[in-house]
This record gives C-alpha cells, sequence and structure tokens, in this order.
C-alpha cells in the first residue's frame, strides 16, 4: 500500500514538472498575443477599420465574481463633454455571453461626465470590453478580464414577483449648483428574461427585456441606453448630468412587449 | 500519533527499509534534522480556524519546525455559533478556545501579543512588546478588519451603539445587550453587505437565531433584514424555514428593491438606503463591507480589492515570496470565507510549506467545506463544497444543497449534526474537547 502512495507521489511529480514547462511556453505565447478586442467580430465590425486609442478609458470590474448574475461595471471615459469635445457614445461587450452586446449609451454634453454604472450578467469567466466613440469620430477601448466563480453557498431564488415590475426608482441631488455635475440613480424592477432559459415546467421563458432608458432634461437629452439580455435583472444606472439651469430630468424606460414608464424629478439649480 | 492505520514512526521505519528516505518527505513527515537545529522556522499570525490549524499541523508533519503563533488574545471567540449566543442557546464561553493543546502537545511557542509589522524582504516580523523575530515561512491568517470609510456614518463610535458583532467577542456581547434591552413589538434591523464578506450565511443564520430569541421573549417584535444583494447563500432554504418557523417575522429587502443600506445614523437608530429611503429600528446590527485583517496591510500581501491573492496549490501569496495567506484573509473564491475553509487551507499550507522547507513539491491541493446553518435550535440546513485547482484557479468540482421541503425530522438532523462539525472542528483546531451536545 505504502509502495503504492510512492509511485503515485513520484509520477505526480513528473507530470507537474512538464505541466509547469508547458506554462512557461504558454506565458511567453500570450505575452505577444494580440488584445481580445483585436480579434472580436463585434468590436471590429464597430470600429470599422479605425485604430482606437487604448489610453483615456477605464473599465471596473471586480476581478473575482461570485454571482455571474449581477456583476457591477464602471466605465469611464476621460472626456471635457463640452459641445466641442464629448464622448457620444460608449458599447459594452462580455464577449463569451450568447449575446456579446450589453448595452449601448448614447452621451451628450449635458452628461457632463462620461461614466457609467451597471450591473451585467456574465455567464463565465470573460473578457468585458467597452469602446467609447467622440464627437469627432475617435475610438477608445479598454478591455478587462472578470471571473466569474460559482460559489456553492450562493444559489438564488429562480422566482420574480411580477406585481413590482415596472416599478422604477430613482435619486437626484437635491440641489446643484449651475454647471455643477451631479450623480443620477435609477433602477427599474424587471426579470430582463433573455429567452435563453426554461422554467420550472420545462418550457422556455419568452424572452423580455428592458430595451429603451433615456434621461433627457426639459428638451435636451442627457442620456439614451439600448440594453441587451446582458443587462442585470432590475436594471440599475448610475450617470451623471450638468445642468445649466433648473429643469425636469424625464426618466423613461420601454420594454419589449410596448410597456412603459416613466419618473419626473426635479432638478433645482442655484 | 495515528495516521490512518500505521503509526508516523512505522511508516518512517518502513520507508528506511524500502530504501525511500527521500520519498517519505513527501508524506509530510521528513526525519530528524542531523545536529539538532531546527528544519526550519515558521511564524504564525493570528489564532482563528487558520492560524491554530496550520500551526498544529505543522508541527504534526514535522515536529523539528520551529513554529510560534503570534495571537494577542488568550481566548479566542468563534463567529460560528457565536448566532447560538446571541439567540440565547450558548453561553459565550462555550464559543472561546484556548492554546494549551497547541503549547502543551505540539510544542507551539504561542506568544500573547500582537505582531506590528512584517518586513517580506529580510524576513522578519516585529511585535507589539518590540522583539523583531525572524522566519523561514511567515502564515498569516489576520481574518478580516472592517472598512471604516465604506458606509456614511458607520465609524468605530457608531458601531458602539450599533454594534456590527462581526468579530466574536464584546461586539457580540453588545449586540446581545442592545436586543435585550429592546422592548416587546421593537423593529431590529440588520444590513447585510455586498459579497465578498465573512460567512456568507452568516446574517440569515443571525436573523434566524434572533428571531428564536424574539418568538420565545418578545413576539411581537420585527426584523428587516436590509441587504446589497439580490441573492444570498441558501436563500431558498433560509425563506422556507423562515416562513415556516416565524410566518412573516422576517422580512428581507434585496438590492433590487432598495436593500442597500449607504448611510448608518446609529444615534437616530436610523439607516437610509441607496434610493433614499428611510428606515427606523430599535436595535441595528450593522455588517458592514470588509477588508483583509491589517498585518496582511502591513506584509504587503493584498491587492486593490482589499484581500490577499494567494496562488492556488500552496496559498503562498501571489506578491510575496514565502508568505501564507489563509482563512477570509485570501482571495480563495468560489471558496466561502468561512471557518471550515480556513481550517483547510491551513493544512494544505502546512503541507505545502513542510515540503518546501525539505526540498520537495507540495502536493495536489484538495478542499472541502460545510457550512451548517440553524433556522432554530431544531431546523438545521447546510451547503457543502468539494475545490480543487483546475488552469490555476480554484473551482468546486461536487457539492450540495439540504433539499427543499424536508421533512422536520430531516431538519432536527441537520441541528445536530451542525452541534456536531461545530465541536469537531474545535477540537481539530484548539483541541477543545468537552463542548455539550445539546441545542439550548
Amino acid at each position: 500500500m505504502t509502495t503504492t502512495i510512492v509511485t503515485r507521489f513520484l509520477r505526480r511529480t513528473v507530470a507537474g514538472l512538464s505541466i509547469a514547462a508547458a506554462l512557461t511556453l504558454l506565458g511567453s505565447a500570450t505575452a505577444y498575443a494580440a488584445p481580445v478586442w483585436e480579434r472580436f467580430e463585434p468590436v471590429k465590425a464597430l470600429l470599422d477599420g479605425a485604430t482606437p486609442r487604448t489610453n483615456g478609458i477605464g473599465l471596473d470590474i471586480p476581478l473575482v465574481s461570485e454571482d455571474g448574475s449581477s456583476v457591477p461595471l464602471t466605465v469611464t471615459a476621460d472626456s471635457r463633454m463640452r459641445d466641442d469635445d464629448y464622448i457620444e457614445e460608449i458599447h459594452l461587450f462580455a464577449t463569451r455571453n450568447p449575446n456579446p452586446e450589453i448595452a449601448s449609451f448614447r452621451l451628450t454634453p449635458h452628461t457632463g461626465l462620461a461614466r457609467i454604472a451597471t450591473r451585467i450578467r456574465l455567464n463565465e469567466t470573460q473578457e468585458v470590453i467597452a469602446v467609447a466613440r467622440t464627437n469627432s469620430g475617435e475610438y477608445l477601448v479598454s478591455s478587462r478580464e472578470a471571473r466569474v466563480t460559482v460559489n456553492g453557498c450562493l444559489t438564488r431564488a429562480d422566482t420574480y414577483d411580477a406585481d413590482n415590475i415596472m416599478n422604477a426608482r430613482y435619486r437626484v441631488p437635491n440641489e446643484l449648483a449651475r454647471g455643477e455635475i451631479g450623480e443620477v440613480l435609477t433602477m427599474i424592477n424587471h426579470p430582463m428574461e433573455t429567452g435563453l432559459r426554461e422554467g420550472a415546467d420545462g418550457e422556455i421563458i419568452p424572452r423580455r427585456l428592458i430595451n429603451r432608458f433615456t434621461a433627457t432634461l426639459d428638451d435636451r437629452t442627457v442620456l439614451e441606453a439600448r440594453f441587451n439580455t446582458s443587462i442585470s435583472a432590475n436594471p440599475y444606472l448610475r450617470f451623471h448630468v450638468r445642468p445649466e439651469e433648473a429643469g425636469t430630468l424625464t426618466l423613461a424606460w420601454e420594454d419589449e412587449t410596448g410597456a412603459a414608464t416613466q419618473e419626473k424629478a426635479p432638478l433645482q439649480v442655484r | 500519533m495515528k495516521q490512518g492505520n500505521i503509526t508516523r514512526r512505522e511508516l518512517l521505519k518502513f520507508l528506511g527499509a524500502a530504501g525511500a528516505v527521500s520519498a517519505a518527505g513527501s508524506l509530510g513527515i521528513a526525519g530528524c534534522s542531523r545536529n539538532g537545529a531546527p528544519a526550519g522556522r515558521v511564524i504564525v499570525i493570528g489564532g482563528g480556524f487558520g492560524g491554530a490549524t496550520a500551526a498544529k499541523y505543522i508541527k504534526l508533519f514535522n515536529p523539528d519546525i520551529q513554529v510560534a503563533l503570534i495571537e494577542p488574545a488568550e481566548r479566542f471567540y468563534t463567529c460560528p455559533f457565536s448566532n447560538l449566543y446571541l439567540g440565547g442557546l450558548r453561553d459565550m464561553q462555550l464559543i472561546g478556545h484556548g492554546y494549551e493543546e497547541l503549547k502543551q502537545r505540539y510544542q507551539v511557542e504561542v506568544i500573547h501579543t500582537l505582531a506590528e509589522d512584517v518586513d517580506g524582504s529580510a524576513k522578519t516580523v516585529r511585535l507589539a512588546d518590540g522583539r523583531v523575530l525572524g522566519y523561514d515561512k511567515l502564515v498569516l491568517s489576520p481574518g478580516i478588519d472592517i472598512r471604516w470609510d465604506a458606509l456614511e456614518g458607520y465609524d468605530q463610535a457608531a458601531a458602539e451603539i450599533a454594534p456590527h458583532a462581526w468579530k466574536a467577542g464584546p461586539q457580540t456581547k453588545l449586540l446581545r445587550d442592545r436586543l435585550e434591552a429592546m422592548e416587546d413589538g421593537g423593529t431590529f434591523i440588520l444590513s447585510a453587505p455586498a459579497n465578498p464578506f465573512r460567512c456568507p450565511p452568516g446574517p440569515y443564520e443571525r436573523v434566524s437565531l434572533i428571531a428564536h430569541y424574539f418568538k420565545q421573549h418578545k413576539p411581537k417584535s420585527k426584523i428587516l433584514l436590509l441587504d446589497a444583494k439580490d441573492a444570498f447563500s441558501k436563500q431558498g432554504l433560509f425563506m422556507e424555514g423562515w416562513k415556516a418557523v416565524y410566518g412573516d417575522m422576517i422580512e428581507w429587502v434585496g438590492l433590487s428593491d432598495d436593500g442597500r443600506v449607504v448611510r448608518v445614523d446609529a444615534q437616530a437608530g436610523e439607516v437610509e438606503t441607496e434610493f433614499g429611503t428611510l428606515h427606523k429600528a430599535d436595535a441595528m446590527n450593522i455588517v458592514p463591507p470588509q477588508k483583509a485583517g491589517f498585518i496582511a496591510v502591513r506584509a504587503g500581501v493584498i491587492d486593490t480589492t482589499g484581500w490577499a491573492p494567494v496562488k492556488p496549490q500552496t496559498f503562498e501569496s501571489k506578491m510575496v515570496s514565502d508568505i501564507y495567506v489563509v482563512g477570509d484573509a485570501s482571495v480563495a473564491a468560489p471558496m466561502p470565507k468561512s471557518g471550515f475553509c480556513a481550517n483547510n487551507q491551513a493544512k494544505v499550507v502546512a503541507a505545502a510549506i513542510v515540503a518546501d522547507l525539505d526540498g520537495r513539491e507540495p502536493l495536489e491541493a484538495r478542499w472541502t467545506n460545510t457550512c451548517y446553518s440553524l433556522i432554530s435550535p431544531d431546523y438545521g440546513i447546510s451547503v457543502a463544497g468539494v475545490y480543487g485547482v483546475e488552469d490555476g484557479h480554484i473551482v468546486e468540482t461536487a457539492g450540495g444543497l439540504s433539499p427543499l421541503g424536508a421533512p422536520a425530522d430531516f431538519r432536527q438532523r441537520e441541528a445536530r449534526y451542525a452541534v456536531n462539525w461545530y465541536n469537531a472542528i474545535c477540537q481539530d483546531t484548539w483541541g477543545t474537547s468537552d463542548l455539550p451536545l445539546a441545542l439550548g
């Protein structure tokens, strides 16, 4: 019996060494590999031959997430966000999700700050990519690996409380100075059904997404968002607004069934 | 000392006779050093599940290694089963453990002082009493520190009014005092943090056992659990148990229903959630965001997350060599931050250190974890996981949960298993041997 243990140990050592050697080779290979976004079709299609900058944009995602159904993500691009120089679009991609397009955002100088925070779904460990486009057509790209572990201590109830659907919440600053940038928080109760999962009866639950969100300050667009299946249930958005004068911030959500809801938040400007 | 069916000495003799002395090391039982000098110097910082286990098992695997354990407290109070104390089911003294076995039986030098600093390049540890100790290998098992800057209004002073009780001891007693002082018909609020944090099922077991106490003594009271998550450990099982045992006493408000607390006013007994809802409480328990214990910061082993990344096979720090980080302070997901995991990780670290000091490769690592939670003294639930390393990452290779809808005798048996588990792991870690089998 003891002999078996010893032999097994020796065999393992030999295997271990060869794995170590293989890893060394692999390591040097990846060091020269092109970044993931260069090989990723949806990003290539978006760039359409343009060469993006990889600085001036940051993507913040936890290195390890214990719940892939709700991973916090923040994307920030350096920009003055003035009429002559602003970030006009931000696109997010999850390279290994069934639908890699997570969401797209259209920003304006009224957004004040090119920063969007939301919560996304990640099927598995993968590269997440953010692409931003300036008003002059320049592209910026950032990419981060997000590791997803299935925590054995985490199980989630697979039901959704239908009574609350389209129940929206928001939070805006009490008061802002003229031209001051304020944070807007929004969330709407919605299952964001992907059309990819089965219910308890074994039937596919039909797809139902909030697909459009807009924020307007009186008649000026602050933010437009399009969501796809990789936005977590109960879509959450944190963005900014820079009002030049007092007004009403209208927050509007629409889902694919035509259901819509609106919230009006007065913005005080001193 | 028995290991399987043959004693260590017998095995050594056998291996020696077979001319396979070098292989003896592979089993973590290297022979005596030639000149009586220690086979290595190991310092362990922190005497909880991770640290005490690491110290013990290094000595068990190779008694010739000199092991010092640095732990300020003479008794360590466990977070596991502190919820039983809060629920009035166990005395505080029954969750406290000493270091006699480590000192007497395993010849670990236990130094009851604080480790203030680590110099990873000089390989020294500075103690609060001014002493500087050198090491060949350092094991950090510092547990958690509270991130006092993470939640508006929640600082050390606020924690004296609205305790976190997430490190067992005086804070736990304070929370019990608050619960006892509360009038029948009052509202108790627990605020639970986002992942990762110590003991994922902890907040949910806590409200369960507080509900048990309320049901007996303050049955008109309410419990509001405000959560920064939409999903939590053993959620379906907890929800089922709460309803079955406590009716509607416990209300859980998740992230998507504005459950995330962003501001605490301990004086006013009030919390504010992300979208501006104010909640009043007669007693509060704020479980705040956490980070690795401060000595891990001093040692330079934490990254921007506030936790310590480790090499999965050995739990050696990815940032500083010859420092190993076990337990809650390490990044070991999908393993949860649990006492059971810390105990398991410490055994892997002990084997890796003993092997390395003997010039050998570590054995392949495997871990297990079981989290029992009590919904009442007669109602236990559990989750279990088995973990290994694949492609350089820790993965769960097997696991499972208690079934939903199980009969009462099943839940009752699991409650008994929970007590057996606690008694067994405390015996393994600190040698505590006289713990009661009864609950309540």
